[in-house]
């Protein structure tokens, strides 16, 4: 059965597709609710719901579940760092049972490097053995050839980093996730356009972006003090010097902010005119409220 | 070789507290080789709990004694005599020889003066780093020789995640990326085209997952 989520609709249309992140936070009030269809609304095609980013949080799944009875089109991410394939294929047929039609495959921060660095970590299966998992699941089947009962269909996502060198072997996973099933792609932040932009082009040579459709991640940083905190903790962001030396120029914290969504403006301006880009994925997790004005500017 | 750290002193003093007659027993394979319980190391951590002993007022007799391999019956019987004259063994062996001496001998207690770290090797003077599992089904024929299973911090078996970059691992920043590694040394031999492959998520049951692990030689039974 195929995929009929929103976004995959979106995906098979030629429109420029906009979507964003919310994470969860460690609690049990609803309230989150109401603040993603305010800062969210219509204005997007779907919304990720991040599964524990940081450290402990309320359940992606629990979470999608509640935005999609609200009205918002959840993304639920799935990361391979603390579930094994059973309770991953479990959560699978619940989602879909819930009626979750969006899941992004990823292996997840390893848990050192967030708020629980005593944990055992699983990685029974990587990012791209669960996007092939998803794909078999689509097909009608578990892992272990169990038949599914009743109907299953996920639009598949996966993640990639555009800065992730070499770029023979940053091309070559992209191209993996996408012959596994990835029906999109997600990035990783982008500031350094120009580099993004031979990285998609490198992609688009392989003949990637005739199978997946990749979304560009624009991060709108807060202040200049996240975007280097970010750079200390995480490999994967790729923050310019002169990126972080403007925000921190603008002054103090509400046009730290400020500067920070400027940037970000600009840089999905810049995407938005790239051929072979399907859309832009704002990385709006812990700052939601600032994805209308992005939107209504981009 | 199995590689191994010392406890501290404080750590030991703790555990042996209860006791006055200690053995500290050596192995002279792996954990000599990688320096922390062959014949040197029984004598400096006989020494400091001595001084220990001394300043605490704890009445320690620490005797001292090395035996080529802890894992092995025939060389623990060498050391027969000293175990038996003990109140208690503190094994400088790795965790099978720990085991192996307590399962010898029942009514002492055994206690492990080590902590067992990995299976590797010494990469240069000093530091020894990881290199194998015992995952139980080995793939370094496909990854050039270099084992993602144990080196990359996720166990990706696809490809490198996302953090890695200018060839170090996102989360031990002072180790390499595996993958990185990987992808050098397969292109260097002529076999980049491995990766292209998906690999199906991996067989676990021959780890530790499976259970605790045995193999039998029917063969050496006889």
């Amino acid at each position: 059965m195929k995929p009929d989520s929103r976004l995959a609709g979106k995906l098979g249309g030629k429109d420029f597709i906009f979507t964003a992140e919310y994470l969860p936070l460690a609690g049990t009030d609803a309230s989150f609710v109401e603040a993603c269809t305010k800062s969210f609304g219509n204005r997007l095609t779907a919304v990720n719901v991040a599964d524990n980013h940081y450290g402990v949080a309320m359940s992606s799944l629990a979470a999608s579940v509640a935005l999609n009875r609200a009205g918002i089109e959840p993304v639920y991410q799935v990361v391979t760092r603390d579930r094994n394939r059973i309770a991953i294929q479990s959560d699978l047929l619940g989602a879909a049972f819930l009626g979750i039609k969006n899941v992004l495959c990823l292996s997840g921060f390893h848990q050192t490097l967030i708020d629980c660095p005593q944990a055992a970590n699983v990685f029974d299966i990587d990012s791209i053995q669960l996007v092939n998992l998803v794909k078999t699941m689509n097909g009608g089947l578990l892992l272990d050839g169990t038949k599914i009962q009743g109907e299953f269909s996920m639009l598949i996502g996966a993640v990639a980093n555009p800065y992730m060198k070499p770029l023979e072997l940053n091309i070559l996973r992209l191209s993996k996730k996408a012959a596994a099933g990835a029906n999109f792609i997600q990035t990783q932040a982008v500031f350094d356009v120009e580099l993004f932009k031979q990285w998609l082009e490198a992609a688009r040579k392989e003949g990637i972006t005739e199978k997946t459709a990749i979304l560009a991640g624009v991060l709108p940083l807060k202040s200049a003090v996240q975007g280097q905190k970010l750079l200390d903790t995480h490999t994967d962001f790729h923050i310019p010097a002169e990126v972080l030396n403007r925000i921190k120029a603008a002054g103090d914290e509400a046009a730290q902010k400020k500067e920070g969504s400027k940037i970000a403006i600009e840089i999905a301006k810049k995407l938005k005119a790239m051929p072979g880009l399907r859309g832009v994925h704002i990385l709006s997790g812990g700052n939601e409220a600032v994805v209308p004005d992005l939107i209504a500017a981009i | 070789m199995i590689v191994a750290e010392r406890k501290s002193i404080p750590e030991l003093v703790e555990i042996l507290k209860a006791h006055k007659k200690i053995l500290v027993l050596g192995c002279g394979t792996c954990v000599t080789v990688c320096l922390a319980g062959g014949e040197r190391e029984v004598s400096i951590i006989s020494s400091a709990l001595r001084i220990a002993s001394k300043v605490q007022g704890l009445g320690f007799e620490i005797d001292e004694f090395v035996i080529e391999r802890q894992c092995d019956n025939i060389f623990i019987e060498q050391a027969a005599e000293a175990i038996q004259k003990c109140d208690a063994v503190l094994s400088l062996g790795c965790g099978a020889g720990v085991q192996a001496i307590a399962e010898r001998y029942p009514q002492k207690p055994v206690y492990a003066g080590l902590n067992t770290a990995f299976l590797g090797i010494l990469e240069e003077r000093g530091v020894w780093a990881e290199k194998c599992a015992a995952c139980g089904s080995c793939v370094l024929d496909k990854y050039g020789g270099i084992c993602p299973v144990t080196r990359c911090a996720k166990h990706m078996l696809n490809g490198p995640c996302g953090g890695s970059r200018e060839d170090r691992c996102e989360v031990r920043p002072d180790r390499p990326c595996a993958w990185q590694l990987i992808y050098t040394r397969l292109k260097g031999i002529g076999q980049l085209d491995r990766l292209k492959q998906i690999e199906s998520p991996k067989n676990w049951r021959s780890s530790l997952s499976g259970g605790p692990r045995v193999i039998i030689r029917e063969d050496h039974r006889i």
